[in-house]
C-alpha cells in the first residue's frame, strides 16, 4: 500500500467519527440542495439540458485541437498571448518569469482549481511576489494554509465561529461572527490588494472558440476586479475548457450555476478576450492564456474515459457523494476531491500514488445521476479499478481468498456445506464473546460494527419453505 | 513570420497538438442519443413582465419610466441617496445630455478620462442589451469601461425598452448583429448585486462588486 493510500485510511477514519465536522457538511449541503431543487424548476426539461451540455463537450473534445487554435488565432488577434504548458513546471515557470520580466510586486489571484493543480500560489511566493486570493472562501483557506475543501466552496468545512475567530487573529476588526461582517471585513482587506495589484490571475470556466473569449463565471466580483484593474492578466485553464460556439453558454451558464450553487446565474459571467482594446477605457495592458496539458491528452487517448474531460468542475458530484460527505474534502489531498478527483486525480501526471481513491466509493451511482454533463462517474471509478488491478496482482490473502470462493461457488452441495459450516462457527464465535477479535474472519467489519444477527436457515433452506421447491 | 516565431519560443504546443491528434484516432463511443426533445427552457411571452419579475427576485432595483426625460428625473432621485462623491459616468451623448438634472455639487468623472477610481461613489453606463429571461443585463467594455460596472457600491445602468430580449440565446444573436461581440475585449452578463456565499453557504450580498444595482427602463425614447 502507497503512503499516499495509508494517509488517506487514517485521515478518513479520524474525520468518519469527526460529528462536528459531519454536522457542518450536512448544514451546507442541505442548503445546497434546497436551492438547487427550488432552482431546477426554471427549467423546462433538465434532462435535455443535461443532454445539450453532454454533446456540447463531447463536440468540443472530440475535435479539441481545431477547436484550441480556432480560440489561439482569434485570442492573438486582438493582441492576447497564448502559452501552451505541457505540464504544471512549465505553466509555473511562465507565469513566474512573466511577473519577473514586469517587474510585479502583487498578485491578486481568483479561484481557480488549475492554479492549485499547478502550485502556482507557492512557487510566486517562493520568488518573492505578494499573492492574495481573492475569493472569500480561497482567501480564508489561505489564512489557514490550507488547500481548498471543495472545488466550488473552498471554506465548507468551517462554520462562520471558526471564521471569525480566524479573522479576529489574523486581521482584526471582527465584532461578531455575523456572515455579512465578514464578508465586510474581507472586502476592506482585499479592496487594497486590488487597486495596488501589477498582475491578476484567473481560470477560465469556459474557452470559447468561435469567439476568441475566456468565460469566467464568479458571484463576488472578485474575479472582474482581478481581470480590470491590474495591467497584466493572465488566464490559466485546461485544454479540455474549449467549447465551439458563444451560444453554447445560453445552456451552459445557467447548468454550471443550478449545479453548483443552486443559483438560476451566477451573478457576474465574464466574457474576456484580450487586453484593452484601442479605444477602450480601462483594462490590462496584456492578457495572456496559458493551456494546461498536464496528463489530459493521455486521458483523451483512452476513448473510454475521454468524457471524463467533460467535466465543468461545478461540485455537484462532490456534495451527492456519501463518502465525501462522511471522510471529507482535506481526506483526499487531491487538488480535485470527490468522485471526479477519484476518476481524474489516477490518469492525471503524478497520478501513480492516488490509485487508492477508485476504491474509496460505495458506487451507489449518485455522482453520475447529479452530473449536469452526463458524465459516467460511477462506472468510470469501476474502469479505474480494473486498469489498476489488471496491471498488478492483488496481495496473496486475496488471490487466496478468491480462489477459495469460486471452488466453493462451482458446486451447490458444496456451497450448501460450507456456508452451514460458517453460520455455525460466527454462531459459537459470538455466543463465547469473540466478536471483533482477532480470531474473528469477519474482523474488518465486526471490529468497528455490531455483528448482524446470524439466521438459523439458509437462504435455500427458507426459499424452499416458502415456495416449495429449490 | 511573426505567427511562427511565437509558435518557435512555445515548443509545447505542436506537442500538444500532436498528442491530440494521436488521442483522437481512437473514435470515442458516440454519445448517448438525445431521449428528449423538449425545450430546454419554456419560452418568455411577457419580456417586460418577466424582467421585473426577476429583478425583483435577484436584488435588482428596476425603475420603469415612460421616457428619458423621467429616467433622468429617476436617476437623479437615486443619486439624491447617496452620500456625497464623485460620480463615474459613461461619456455617451444620451447620458451627457442627462447630467445637468443630476444633483448639483457632485464632481462628474468620464469615462473619456479614464476608469473610475476607488472612491466614486456609483458609476452610470448603458448597457448592450437586457435580459427578461433572468433580469440580467450584458454589459461590454464600450458601457463606459470594465471597471464601470464593478467598482463602486452602487451601479446604475440606464436603457430603452428596444434593448430588452427574451432570452440568453436572443441576446447572443444581438451581440452579434450590433458588432458588440468582435469590437470589445470585454463583455460582463450581469444578474443581480455582487455576493458570496461561501460562509456556511449563506448568501451575503455585496462581496467585492455593487452592493446596489438600479437599472432605469425607459418604455419610450423621447
Amino acid at each position: 500500500m502507497s503512503s499516499a493510500a495509508q494517509e488517506f485510511l487514517r485521515a478518513a477514519a479520524i474525520k468518519s467519527v469527526d460529528l462536528g465536522h459531519r454536522q457542518t457538511i450536512r448544514r451546507a449541503i442541505d442548503h445546497y440542495e434546497a436551492a438547487v431543487e427550488h432552482t431546477r424548476g426554471r427549467f423546462n426539461d433538465w434532462e435535455a439540458a443535461r443532454q445539450r451540455c453532454h454533446e456540447i463537450k463531447w463536440e468540443a473534445l472530440n475535435h479539441l485541437g481545431r477547436y484550441l487554435v480556432e480560440f489561439e488565432g482569434r485570442v492573438r488577434a486582438r493582441r492576447g498571448h497564448v502559452f501552451w504548458a505541457e505540464t504544471s513546471e512549465q505553466a509555473q515557470q511562465y507565469i513566474t518569469d512573466l511577473a519577473l520580466r514586469r517587474g510585479v510586486r502583487t498578485v491578486v489571484k481568483s479561484k481557480s482549481m488549475v492554479t492549485e493543480e499547478i502550485h502556482l500560489r507557492p512557487g510566486l511566493e517562493r520568488k518573492g511576489f505578494k499573492v492574495f486570493e481573492t475569493d472569500l472562501g480561497e482567501f480564508i483557506v489561505q489564512l489557514r494554509n490550507e488547500r481548498p475543501y471543495h472545488i466550488m466552496t473552498p471554506a465548507m468545512h468551517l462554520t462562520r465561529s471558526e471564521i471569525a475567530d480566524l479573522f479576529t487573529e489574523k486581521l482584526g476588526g471582527v465584532d461578531s461572527d455575523d456572515p455579512q461582517g465578514l464578508v465586510a471585513v474581507a472586502r476592506r482587506e482585499l479592496r487594497k490588494a486590488f487597486f495596488s495589484a501589477e498582475m491578476g490571475v484567473s481560470g477560465a470556466n469556459f474557452l470559447v472558440a468561435d469567439s476568441g473569449m475566456v468565460a469566467l463565471t464568479t458571484n463576488e466580483g472578485n474575479g472582474r476586479l482581478g481581470t480590470s484593474l491590474p495591467r497584466i492578466h493572465v488566464a490559466v485553464t485546461g485544454i479540455e475548457k474549449v467549447i465551439p460556439r458563444i451560444e453554447d453558454l445560453a445552456v451552459l451558464w445557467p447548468v454550471v450555476a443550478l449545479s453548483g450553487t443552486g443559483q438560476s446565474l451566477a451573478c457576474y459571467n465574464t466574457l474576456i478576450g484580450g487586453p484593452r482594446g484601442p479605444n477602450e477605457t480601462d483594462g490590462p495592458e496584456e492578457f495572456h492564456v496559458v493551456l494546461l496539458d498536464n496528463g489530459r491528452s493521455e486521458l483523451l487517448a483512452d476513448a473510454e474515459q475521454r468524457d471524463v474531460l467533460h467535466c465543468i468542475r461545478c461540485g455537484a458530484c462532490l456534495n451527492a457523494c456519501p463518502v465525501f460527505r462522511t471522510i471529507g474534502g482535506h481526506t483526499y489531498a487531491t487538488t480535485y476531491p470527490g468522485p471526479i478527483g477519484s476518476v481524474l486525480t489516477p490518469n492525471l501526471h503524478a497520478g501513480g500514488q492516488f490509485r487508492h481513491l477508485p476504491f474509496a466509493s460505495s458506487l451507489c451511482g449518485a455522482c453520475t445521476d447529479v452530473c449536469p454533463v452526463k458524465i459516467d462517474l460511477h462506472h468510470h471509478l469501476l474502469h479505474n479499478r480494473r486498469n489498476i488491478v489488471g496491471s498488478a496482482k492483488g496481495p496473496m490473502s486475496e488471490q487466496i481468498g478468491f480462489k477459495l470462493w469460486r471452488w466453493a461457488m462451482l458446486n451447490s452441495r458444496r456451497f450448501a456445506f460450507l456456508s452451514l459450516l460458517a453460520r455455525v462457527a460466527l454462531r459459537v464465535l459470538y455466543r463465547l464473546g469473540l466478536e471483533g477479535s482477532m480470531i474473528d474472519p469477519m474482523r474488518p467489519w465486526t471490529k468497528v460494527h455490531a455483528a448482524p444477527r446470524i439466521p438459523g436457515k439458509s437462504f435455500r433452506a427458507l426459499w424452499r419453505e416458502q415456495h416449495g421447491t429449490s | 513570420m511573426e505567427q511562427a516565431d511565437k509558435h518557435a519560443q512555445n515548443p509545447g504546443r505542436e506537442r500538444i497538438l500532436a498528442r491530440i491528434r494521436a488521442a483522437l484516432r481512437e473514435a470515442a463511443p458516440q454519445h448517448q442519443a438525445s431521449s428528449t426533445a423538449g425545450a430546454i427552457f419554456a419560452a418568455v411571452p411577457d419580456a417586460l413582465g418577466r424582467f421585473q419579475q426577476e429583478c425583483a427576485g435577484n436584488n435588482t432595483e428596476c425603475l420603469v419610466v415612460p421616457d428619458m426625460g423621467a429616467g433622468t428625473a429617476a436617476v437623479a432621485t437615486v443619486l439624491g441617496s447617496l452620500p456625497a462623491g464623485e460620480i463615474f459616468v459613461q461619456d455617451a451623448p444620451s447620458l451627457r445630455s442627462m447630467t445637468s438634472m443630476w444633483h448639483e455639487g457632485r464632481t462628474v468623472r468620464w469615462s473619456s478620462e479614464g476608469g473610475p477610481t476607488e472612491s466614486s461613489s456609483a458609476t452610470i453606463s448603458l448597457a448592450e442589451t437586457l435580459v427578461a429571461q433572468t433580469g440580467s443585463i450584458f454589459v461590454s467594455a464600450a458601457c463606459g469601461g470594465r471597471g464601470a460596472s464593478v467598482v463602486a457600491p452602487v451601479h446604475i445602468v440606464v436603457a430603452g425598452l428596444e434593448q430588452l430580449v427574451p432570452d440568453l440565446p436572443a441576446a447572443f444573436a444581438r451581440l452579434r448583429e450590433s458588432g458588440a461581440l468582435a469590437k470589445n475585449s470585454y463583455l460582463c452578463l450581469i444578474t443581480g448585486s455582487s455576493r458570496t456565499a461561501d460562509i456556511e453557504k449563506i448568501i451575503v450580498m455585496g462581496a467585492h462588486g455593487p452592493r446596489r444595482l438600479v437599472v432605469v427602463l425607459a418604455l419610450g425614447s423621447s
